[in-house]
């Protein structure tokens, strides 16, 4: 027999216990919240609190059972909300409306929870729920956040499994340090398998059909859009290069180009169509590009296209897409990206073009509003630098000798962003220098733009492809200087590294040299502490996916082993895990038992020096006639006789009072010598 | 192997699923709970949690959520680290056989077992054997003893059979369970027969306390009391006023001598079940009255004696009466 019969009729859930519940579900649900439409958030909380409310029952009929809502009443609710949902996201099947809806059906679920049943499942939703956070936000704070919940899971079930409300639940802190004990114990298997259990190639379903923006560049750009990409290591496309590959500086991957700027944020200009692309001369490279669905209608090339992406010979032409090119050199297809795509690409490695459009000037000047102070600087340069050249390179310089941070960690520029980053917080990721960059040229009178993309990739050595990552996204800028658009990073100014080897190299505080300049006050140095911490973080956990566990299992050599060897050797570190929390339980239990303990080890030395003790004999009975057969140590074995009796058989239930017996116990056991000399003593 | 289990010794086999599930009252007591005998499956909620973090699982790895990895993972070392701790709760301890009870058909029969904890506290252990269950806590050093009233229709010898310890604690997700198979054998009497004839005649003047000679005992007055009187006989409200030590004398029973109890002087036409019914009545009688008695039945015979262990080995040649009559 395995499982026990379900009772008929389920036993109801005490309130104690739906408080526990509710208490589990707030943890799961408000590290959520934040990710969700306001009014969802807000009644998802409001749901868990009409339970609490009822729980009190009427206070003016207080033996009344408490009341509750129909079920009914909560279908009918919960298909308002489905309904409410779709009007509100256009959609119900995707990512986001789910995440929500699930936010909802589990509060309402919550409310009309009565038996174990209910309750069992209710803590099998809070543990989706406490999952589902990550899909917005992966960063230290999103798993700080998830802790609580997941401590409270194991707290919750122990106070499920308790038969009535005995003292097991009268006191949350014995339920919830358990839980925490144990969550402590499970951590080597769960680090274990977290390293271990093979990450997925492809994923497996739903991603093209989902609706939601997924991360990705989108068609503006504000401060810290590209910071939350590096956040993800989604893989944006992969590249199958025909011949050599460029160098890492080489690599842009041209995307959306924006020149329309409002003082914030950056969006494109109408679009005008070439069909043909900037002419070049120069070897051409060709390359197969397997983009990832973005649900987007751009396909990215490499810096600069020099045809229109064809789709690759075992690819159907069927698929009903037609590629054009901007005037902007960016590549758009007719329908959006929603399903993984390949099509072969050729490009000319080269940083400037010949502008073909009169208006490319004129459009590329536009300030917008705010940012007066770098408006008002840039102008005081270029009248210094009337050359644009010098008056760029003016631009770079400072922007390499001043002190400007190349951060992940980027203070949030509210009003005047520009003028914020430039003049006050100085730390910024690529999209603040390209914003502020292409501002400065502008106000100097050079039209400039940003171009959005990817920079860099990685070669997977395995497959000889490279994969370039959401974490690759950068912004860069192009300036039309003598009828050529010409490219200048400024991240390179500041970060050269982030452009010869890519972020990895970048941001580490021994790559960012000029960041010892900052008189190394202890604020500075806990700020290059976060912002390494940071990075370790978003590399080895959050980056944690196949190609990094595969380089692992590299560098251990786990790929030469045997499978046999490898699974053998899992099972003995599994075991070996068991065994010692096991030898661990046993000995801590133990230890709590002292009395005991030294009871027993008290016996074994008397025994030794020839006095064991009789089975049937007492604590007190055994001790006088120890005392009697030592009467230099008749004291002691008192002392020990009584404390031990009033341990075992008293009634002492304050701690400290048994702690003092304990210390007597054991204080009066160290007065008696070795069993050697004991038992010459008796002789 | 064949000639091996030809000469008494159990197959391979049959050793393997002795030790796996313990069909033989093989166990000598004490029984120490060692990892040989515990077994430990998830329960319906630790599949359910299972499937939870499986789906939880497959969800992480599609959208390569890490964190989502991790939590799941997380959890899944909180519901490896609760089966260790539902093993925890149940290796070491010792379980002794304690006693089998007695009753009477349609009755139930306790059976006692001592649990000792050891020395680590044990929580929540169920003890089933038979169709009875029982269980609690256990103090660590301490010894908690459970009864299985274990429910017995019909007379005859009923073993305990094998018994389940099991626990679900920490968190229920987890049930280990270990089977111990004590000899413990309990004795089911016969149901006394309900409305039973009085008791035959016995033989007058035999009884040394009989001192009348009509059928019905009637109290005729008390004497000193003397070593040997029957508990029944004595005076016992005047033991408790402290007038001293008497015993009652009865008037009449003619009969009041020893009894002969016999199979044979029973109607042959009632069925075995009825004959043992009404001779246990007979037995309960003449031992409430106080009065010796002899029991003779197809295959044993019992001598005229009295007593509580007289009682008891008349009832239990009863309960051990064989289902047939022999012919």
């Amino acid at each position: 027999m395995i499982f026990r019969k379900p009772a008929r009729e389920a036993p109801a859930l005490s309130p104690l216990k739906v408080k526990w519940l509710g208490a589990l579900l707030l943890a799961a649900q408000i590290p959520q919240a934040p990710h969700l439409p306001i009014w969802v958030a807000v009644a998802g909380l409001m749901l868990v609190g009409v339970r609490f409310l009822l729980l009190r029952g009427n206070p003016r009929r207080p033996d009344a059972p408490p009341a509750r809502i129909p079920s009914w009443a909560l279908a009918l609710f919960a298909v308002a909300t489905a309904l409410t949902l779709r009007q509100s996201y256009g959609y119900i099947a995707g990512r986001d409306p789910s995440v929500a809806f699930l936010y909802i059906l589990v509060a309402i679920k919550f409310l009309e929870t009565r038996t174990d049943r209910d309750g069992v499942l209710l803590v099998c939703l809070a543990c989706f729920l406490t999952m589902t956070p990550f899909f917005y936000s992966q960063s230290l704070f999103a798993a700080l956040a998830a802790v609580p919940a997941v401590v409270l899971v194991g707290a919750t079930l122990d106070v499920l499994s308790a038969k009535d409300d005995s003292k097991r639940v009268v006191a949350p802190c014995v339920a919830i340090r358990r839980s925490a004990v144990m969550i402590l114990q499970g951590l080597p298997i769960a680090i274990l398998l977290f390293v271990l259990f093979p990450r997925l190639a492809q994923p497996l379903w739903g991603l093209p059909s989902d609706h939601s923006a997924r991360t990705g560049l989108s068609d503006s750009m504000s401060p810290g859009d590209i910071t939350e990409l590096t956040v993800s290591d989604a893989v944006a496309f992969r590249v199958e290069f025909e011949g050599p590959v460029p160098p890492n500086r080489d690599r842009y991957w041209r995307g959306p180009v924006f020149s329309r700027f409002d003082g914030t944020k950056w969006t494109a200009s109408a679009i005008g169509m070439t069909n043909s692309v900037a002419p070049a001369t120069g070897r051409s490279i060709g390359y197969t590009v397997t983009i990832e669905p973005n649900n987007r209608h751009w396909l990215f090339a490499l810096d600069l296209p020099s045809s229109l992406p064809k789709p690759a010979d075992n690819v159907q032409e069927s698929s009903g897409y037609t590629a054009r090119i901007t005037r902007d050199q960016q590549i758009l297809i007719s329908k959006p990206v929603s399903e993984t795509m390949q099509y072969v690409q050729r490009s000319v490695v080269r940083s400037s073009y010949a502008s073909t459009s009169q208006i490319d000037g004129p459009a590329n000047l536009e300030l917008g509003r705010g940012n007066e102070r770098t408006i008002a600087f840039a102008r005081e340069l270029r009248e210094a630098n009337p050359d644009p050249r010098a008056f760029i390179a003016a631009i770079l310089t400072k922007f390499h000798d001043e002190e400007y941070v190349y951060t992940l960690a980027t203070p949030f520029y509210a009003s005047n962003p520009v003028d914020g980053f430039m003049f006050d917080g100085r730390r910024g990721f690529c999209e603040h220098f390209a914003s502020a960059f292409v501002v400065l040229l502008r106000a100097g009178g050079i039209p400039a733009r940003i171009v959005t993309g990817y920079q860099g990739g990685t070669i997977n050595p395995r497959g000889n492809y490279m994969i370039v990552r959401q974490s690759d996204a950068h912004a860069w800028t192009e300036a039309l200087i003598d009828g050529q658009w010409q490219r200048f990073d400024p991240t390179a100014a500041v970060s050269p590294s982030r452009i010869e080897i890519g972020l990895g190299g970048a941001l580490p505080a021994s790559d960012i040299p000029f960041l010892a300049r900052l008189d190394g006050s202890w604020l500075s140095n806990v700020r290059l502490a976060w912002d390494a911490f940071n990075y370790d973080w978003r590399r080895n956990v959050v980056g944690f996916n196949r190609d990094r566990q595969r380089s692992l299992f590299r560098d251990w050599r786990v790929d030469e082993m045997a499978p046999w060897k490898g699974v053998f050797l899992v099972a003995l570190v599994i075991f070996a895990w068991g065994a010692l929390v096991v030898v661990w339980l046993m000995w801590k239990r133990r230890h709590q038992e002292r009395a005991l303990v030294l009871w027993d080890d008290l016996n074994r030395r008397l025994a030794s020096a020839g006095l064991p003790r009789h089975p049937y004999e007492g604590p007190l009975d055994f001790a006088k006639r120890a005392a009697a057969r030592w009467p230099q140590f008749a004291i002691a074995f008192s002392a020990i006789g009584e404390s031990f009796a009033e341990l075992r058989y008293g009634a002492v239930d304050v701690t400290r009072e048994r702690e003092a017996l304990v210390a007597t116990l054991q204080r009066a056991i160290e007065v008696l010598p070795a069993p050697a000399r004991l038992r010459s003593t008796s002789a | 192997m064949a000639q091996l289990a030809a000469a008494g010794r159990p197959t391979w086999l049959a050793r393997v699923r002795q030790r796996t599930l313990r069909h033989a009252p093989s166990d000598d007591a004490p029984v120490v709970l060692r990892h040989s005998r515990i077994y430990l499956l998830p329960t319906r909620r630790g599949w359910a949690v299972i499937a939870t973090l499986l789906i939880m699982l497959l969800g992480s790895l599609n959208y390569a959520l890490a964190l989502g990895v991790g939590v799941t993972f997380l959890l899944a070392g909180l519901v490896a680290a609760a089966q260790l701790h539902t093993f925890r709760n149940l290796a070491g301890i010792e379980i002794t056989p304690l006693s089998a009870g007695e009753t009477f058909a349609g009755g139930s029969i306790p059976f006692a077992l001592a649990l000792h904890a050891g020395s680590a506290a044990r929580t929540d252990i169920r003890v089933r054997g038979g169709n009875a269950e029982a269980g609690g806590d256990i103090a660590a050093g301490q010894a908690l003893t459970v009864t299985l009233d274990v429910d017995a229709p019909t007379r005859g010898r009923i073993a305990l059979g094998r018994v389940t310890l099991s626990s679900a604690f920490p968190f229920g997700l987890w049930r280990g369970w270990a089977y111990v198979h004590f000899p413990l054998v309990g004795i089911v009497f016969p149901a006394a027969e309900i409305g039973a004839p009085p008791l035959p005649r016995g033989f007058g003047g035999a009884d040394p306390l009989a001192q009348g000679t009509s059928d019905d005992s009637d109290l005729a007055g008390l004497r000193e009391f003397q070593r040997g009187d029957p508990p029944q006989r004595v005076a016992w409200k005047a033991v408790a006023r402290g007038a001293g030590w008497f015993s009652k004398e009865f008037d009449g029973a003619g009969g009041g001598g020893p009894l002969a109890l016999m199979w044979d002087a029973l109607p042959q036409t009632l069925p075995v079940e009825a004959r043992l019914s009404r001779l246990t009545a007979w037995v309960l009688a003449a031992e409430r009255s106080a009065r010796a008695f002899s029991l003779t039945l197809p295959r044993t015979h019992l001598a005229t004696r009295q007593g509580r262990d007289h009682r008891r080995e008349a009832l239990t040649a009863l309960a051990d009466f064989p289902a047939e009559a022999p012919t």
